[in-house]
């Protein structure tokens, strides 16, 4: 498994193109997802290592997609995105098992740096 | 006004102890009367027995010897004193032999007159008679009429003149009226003498009885009855002078409360109509002033929600800037005119980053992690910071902290937030030249304990314009580019969540002071 695969779930599709130009040049495979079932089927469909996830969207929140993929792939990291940090869903999303959060707007260093760390940890 | 006819008090008690007393006494010394009478009258009898008794033993030698001429003078004698109107003897068969009154004589008595039919009305005469009867005369005196028989002895049927036989029982009567009149105007004199008493006595007792009514009862309650009339017309201070301690006493005293209270509710009713139209106004403004404070709040409180929604749209997009920014970066070579373009336009994007960090702020002040915390600690911590900035190098930094102060439930993360704020703020006022004094105390109010922290500047103070505006956000008096507008709506934001209040006491020319109050952790 010489390919380490992210999956963005995000409703904005600016956010989505961001992770997978910020990602993309440091040899991550990029799969985006605009929406947590869209997510969850493409989960389902193939292995991901990492999901960056954002917290608000209008189908699904972040914290019920963290849940399903916690529960059906525990070994897929998950790093939560969000726009409305607040200590409450940050404490509530590393109980659940996430990895790490970031903070939107977050610069392609934090981002990498974040995505390096879930992969160091995985081997 | 003292009503005296017999509807009053005095004169119905007066009338029913009157009557009763009159009644009483005609009853009493009716009896006494009649009991006195009798007496009299059976000693009159026991008197006429003795009498007749008398009569027969002065005429008994006469009897003997059959002297007719002596037993009439005998009995014209002893007829002739006072008080004795007839005396007579009469045979058997009633024939009258001797009397006080000559023509009598030789007359028979009517068997049926009264004296006779007190004996002859039974068949055989009984063996012991009363023997006396009470008449009239012509003057309307009462009379005694005494009768006594004459009974046969052995003297009688054995002396010489052979009148009389052995076997008669009784030989004839004497009879002997004796006159009442001295009786009866003695009696008719007592008569008038105990009415005469008995009317004094009444007329003392009413005398007697009307004072003390008068001086118990009717002037008191004419008194009473005045104080009323005088109360009812409206004359408060009217005073009743009745100390007696009695039950009229009491009402006096129960009259000149219930006058005092009346007057005293007066007052208070007067005084409240002319404080009404005061109070009215006060509780008008303070409901205007809770009414624009809720207002504020409110406009605080949906003015945080937009900001919320604001700042998570713009999230997104600057996340597209920052990001394409950095890998636009990449592509020039440091130094270039586009790779500083470019930097400004990441700049830019951190600058808006920054305000939409305010914004959240603002919107959220209430994920703290409360601790119990010193508000004194948090202070010196801010100051350290600032202490050492460019900006305030010439500012002079006063503390005045209250060692004793109480602590507080507080996230001591976002009292710093709070303290710095305040701290720049002050800073920015006096244009980084003058004094900032810091004092920490604890306070009471309405009996709840809090502390507080005053940040006091030199500066030129807040115009009253400004002064409704400084906790809405985006509200600045900075260059623009400096401020955000975002830190006082922050800041009270989140002294409202912990339950205090921020104030402010400002003077165009003298400076302005923020006073931030925190409710007092209650130590155990």
């Amino acid at each position: 498994m010489d390919t380490r695969r992210v999956l963005v779930i995000d409703d904005e599709s600016i956010v989505r193109t961001s992770c997978s130009r910020t990602l993309g040049p440091e040899g991550y495979e990029v799969v985006a997802a605009q929406n947590g079932s869209e997510g969850l089927r493409l989960l389902e469909e193939g292995q991901f290592d990492l999901v960056l996830t954002d917290l608000k969207m209008p189908d699904m929140d972040g914290i019920e997609v963290l849940k399903k993929i916690k529960e059906n792939w525990p070994q897929t990291e998950v790093i939560v995105i969000t726009g409305y940090q607040t200590v409450e869903t940050a404490v509530k999303s590393i109980k659940l098992g996430a990895f790490d959060y970031i903070e939107k707007p977050f610069t392609p260093d934090t981002l990498v740096a974040a995505v390096v760390k879930a992969f160091d940890k995985k081997q | 006004m003292v009503r005296k006819s017999i509807h009053s008090l005095t004169g119905k008690l007066i009338l029913t102890i009157g009557t009763l007393m009159v009644v009483g006494s005609t009853i009493f010394w009716y009896f006494l009367f009649r009991h006195q009478e009798h007496e009299l009258i059976q000693n009159s009898v026991k008197y006429g027995y003795s009498f007749v008794d008398y009569v027969q033993k002065s005429t008994r030698y006469g009897m003997l010897t059959f002297q007719e001429l002596l037993i009439q003078q005998t009995i014209e004698a002893i007829g002739s004193a006072e008080g004795v109107q007839l005396v007579r003897v009469f045979a058997c068969r009633g024939k009258i032999a001797y009397s006080s009154d000559k023509n009598d004589i030789g007359r028979l008595v009517d068997k049926n007159s009264p004296p006779c039919l007190t004996c002859h009305q039974y068949k055989s005469p009984p063996t012991e008679v009363p023997g006396w009867t009470i008449t009239k005369d012509r003057n309307g005196f009462r009379v005694l009429n005494i009768i006594r028989p004459i009974y046969n002895e052995v003297s009688c049927y054995t002396s010489a003149c052979h009148v009389h036989k052995k076997d008669r029982k009784i030989l004839g009567h004497v009879e002997a009226n004796l006159s009442l009149a001295a009786l009866d105007k003695s009696i008719k004199n007592q008569g008038i003498a105990i009415t005469i008493y008995v009317l004094i006595f009444l007329v003392v007792i009413s005398v007697v009885l009307c004072t003390i009514l008068w001086n118990f009862v009717s002037t008191p309650v004419s008194l009473l009855t005045q104080g009323m009339e005088k109360v009812a017309a409206g004359d408060l201070d009217y005073h009743l002078d009745i100390t007696s301690k009695d039950e009229m006493g009491d009402l006096a005293r129960a009259f000149n409360a219930m006058t005092y209270d009346l007057k005293k509710a007066k007052e208070e009713l007067v005084e409240w109509g002319n404080t009404l139209e005061k109070k009215v106004q006060e509780k008008t403004a303070a409901i205007h002033r809770a009414q624009a404070q809720l207002i504020h709040s409110e406009k605080l409180a949906s003015l945080g929600r937009m900001a919320a929604g604001v700042a998570h749209e713009i999230n997104s997009p600057l996340t597209g800037i920052v990001t394409f920014g950095h890998l636009l970066l990449r592509r020039f070579p440091q130094g270039s005119q586009e790779y500083e373009d470019v930097e400004i336009i990441i700049e830019q994007a951190n600058r808006c980053s920054s305000i939409i960090k305010g914004l959240l702020g603002f919107a959220r002040a209430s994920a703290a992690e409360k601790a119990l915390t010193n508000c004194n600690d948090v202070i010196t911590h801010s100051l350290n910071i600032v202490r050492n900035k460019a900006d305030f190098f010439n500012i002079k930094l006063i503390t005045e902290l209250d060692d004793s102060l109480a602590r507080v439930k507080a996230d001591p993360s976002q009292l710093q937030q709070v303290f710095m704020n305040m701290i720049m703020n002050a800073a920015d006022a006096i244009d980084g030249k003058g004094t900032i004094t810091v004092r920490t105390r604890n306070m009471k109010d309405n009996d709840s304990d809090f502390v507080e922290i005053e940040f006091h500047d030199t500066g030129p103070g807040i115009s009253d314009e400004n002064l409704e505006k400084i906790f809405e956000p985006f509200f600045t008096t900075k260059p623009v580019g400096k401020g955000t507008g975002l830190g006082l709506a922050v800041s009270h934001g989140i002294i409202q969540e912990h339950g205090g209040k921020i104030i402010v006491r400002t003077k165009t020319g003298e400076g302005t002071s923020f006073f931030i109050m925190l409710p007092a952790h209650k130590e155990i």
